[in-house]
């Protein structure tokens, strides 16, 4: 029986249903992007949509996991990611294969979370994970391949803002203070709030050098210049500068293959940070007050599922997509071609000129009149 | 294509105008002021106090000005990038004046119009708590038994007085803030860097 009354039509909070153009918008979006994947020699993996849910273990998403019991009585998970996923893979059944490894996807998620700017209970991502390759050359490769993908959507006046974790936990490196204040320091940090960051620090109890560097994240976003006065601002933090050093080696690589217009600096953003362990990067675009897609590098990640190595992914989410290109007015390709209509009284002769115009190319509306 | 900003018409309104022509930035003149508004290169929306960071989260607007009180409330997920320094007060809990102590009860009802920073806020004491939401009067609550305690905004505390009611303790400091939608924040740098600099320099 039912938990709760709904009327028939009622869909569950968080799911969509799509229909004839709007199906097709979707799957023209997914075609165009795959293509870009494809083009850069990245293997589609199509993994299950459940597994064991310690394969998700140890992830933010866990609270926002479907998991169930299997009948013989295992716990079970929903996907809420891919990445988890493919790490699986690439550490067991293609334990053999040299890396680095290139792997891509396009599916759904599904996960627990009220609908919400964007956001649904059943998500449909598109990405790609380069797996065993460092910085800067595999990040570089997979931004390139992020920006190709907005390029070949149409996508106008987009942008990849471009962090790395390796900041924020490198200025605060031996830091004592306890997980609830660094908490709310790294969301001040998030919110750009200097004056909240700087009340904060002073909980937790840093030196003034790291608490004037980390309130400087606040204000350090914007062009490439943002490195080199970075690399000033954190010269006591060794790991700090090898983290602005790896951004710059990518920046420089983007740059050179005529990227940098596309690029933007923000060693503020501090999200992920117990599951990324070097860059960050969300991609935004005019007219979508949220970002389209995002990734960042996951060195950790492999090494769970016995294969250490390093990796580096982004995703783009179609819904997303959909909606920006919606509200950039950029057409996602053709709409269906006009279908004829073929019939008559005699239905094998009909089908015969159905199946004769179909072979031909054409779309078929199929009108054959008799009885029903 | 112009920066929309989206703008309280409640409590934050004066001082946002003030804040604005200090700044030597338009801002519509109150005359029969409409809810969207073109003005020199800005769009201006004029909507409520709770409503603002939202209008902000979603990109229908690049930046806004909202209060720390509702922003803590939303948990809106923007950019705080500037304290504009007016619209100052605190979020406090209040009481019957010489009632017993909330901190000490064994079940408490909270009268608020900010039933998450209500609940945050006794969950952290370890106290579980009835929150009651209201759209408004809320110091009447206590008066009229239908709360114990209330979690309200004050600034002279005037008003609790007049209730008979006191503050047991503080919750947060308040204060208007500048909030940016982060993908604006990112993808047109340049116009909101200078929004941002004209504000920064009349609020100090």
């Amino acid at each position: 029986m039912n938990g709760t009354a709904h009327s028939r039509a009622q869909v569950p909070p968080g799911v969509q249903c799509f229909v004839g153009d709007e199906a097709r918008r979707r799957r023209r979006i997914e075609e165009r992007v795959v293509s870009v994947f494809e083009g850069w020699d990245y293997e589609e993996i199509i993994p299950p949509l459940f597994d064991y849910a310690d394969v998700f273990a140890g992830q933010a998403l866990a609270p926002k996991t479907y998991s169930f019991v299997g009948r013989d009585g295992s716990l079970l998970a929903l996907r809420p990611d891919f990445t988890s996923l493919l790490a699986k893979v690439a550490a067991g059944r293609l334990a053999q294969r040299p890396a680095p490894i290139r792997l891509y996807y396009s599916g759904e998620v599904l996960r627990y979370e009220p609908p919400k700017a964007g956001r649904q209970s059943e998500l449909f991502q598109m990405g790609l994970e380069h797996l065993g390759g460092g910085p800067p050359a595999a990040d570089a490769e997979i931004l390139a391949v992020a920006a190709e993908c907005l390029e070949a959507l149409g996508v106008r006046g987009w942008v990849l803002a471009l962090g790395h974790v390796g900041v924020f936990n490198g200025l605060l490196e031996g830091a004592t203070a306890d997980a609830g204040t660094l908490e709310s320091l790294r969301e001040r940090v998030d919110a750009k709030d200097a004056h909240g960051a700087h009340e904060a620090l002073s909980a937790a109890g840093v030196g003034r050098e790291v608490a004037e560097a980390v309130v400087r994240l606040t204000s350090l976003s914007g062009d490439a210049s943002v490195l080199a006065e970075a690399t000033r601002a954190f010269a006591f933090s060794p790991r700090a500068l090898q983290a602005v050093a790896e951004l710059r080696g990518v920046v420089d690589g983007l740059t050179a293959a005529g990227l940098g217009a596309h690029l933007a600096l923000d060693l503020g953003e501090v999200r992920g940070l117990d599951y990324y362990t070097g860059l960050v990067f969300r991609a935004y675009a005019p007219g979508l007050g949220f970002e389209v897609g995002g990734g960042g590098r996951y060195d950790a990640l492999l090494a769970r599922f016995g294969r250490p190595m390093p990796a580096v992914g982004f995703m783009l989410g179609l819904d997303r997509v959909a909606l920006l290109l919606d509200r950039q007015q950029a057409d996602p390709g053709p709409a269906a071609p006009f279908a004829e209509s073929v019939g008559g009284t005699d239905l094998g002769a009909a089908l015969a000129r159905a199946r004769g115009r179909r072979a031909a190319g054409a779309r078929v509306r199929f009108d054959h009149g008799g009885p029903r | 294509m112009s920066l929309t900003i989206a703008l309280s018409k409640g409590k934050l309104l004066g001082g946002s105008e003030t804040l604005f022509r200090r700044a030597r930035l338009p801002f519509p003149e109150a005359e029969g002021r409409r809810l969207v508004a073109a003005l020199d290169g800005l769009r201006f929306l004029f909507v409520k106090d709770m409503d603002v960071p939202t209008y902000v989260e979603y990109g229908v607007a690049d930046c806004g000005v909202a209060g720390r009180d509702v922003l803590l409330e939303l948990a809106s997920d923007v950019y705080e990038p500037l304290d504009l320094g007016f619209g100052r007060c605190r979020l406090v809990v209040a009481r019957r004046r010489g009632g017993p102590d909330p901190r000490s009860a064994s079940s408490l009802r909270v009268a608020t119009k900010y039933p998450k920073v209500a609940a945050a806020h006794f969950q952290r004491h370890g106290l579980s708590v009835e929150v009651v939401t209201l759209a408004g009067s809320v110091e009447l609550a206590p008066g009229l038994g239908l709360a114990d305690c209330i979690v309200d905004v004050v600034e002279t505390g005037r008003t609790l007085a007049e209730n008979g009611l006191e503050v047991v303790e503080d919750v947060a400091p308040s204060s208007a803030r500048l909030v940016v939608n982060r993908a604006s924040f990112h993808s047109r740098r340049d116009e909101v860097a200078r929004l941002l600099e004209a504000l920064r320099g009349a609020a100090s």
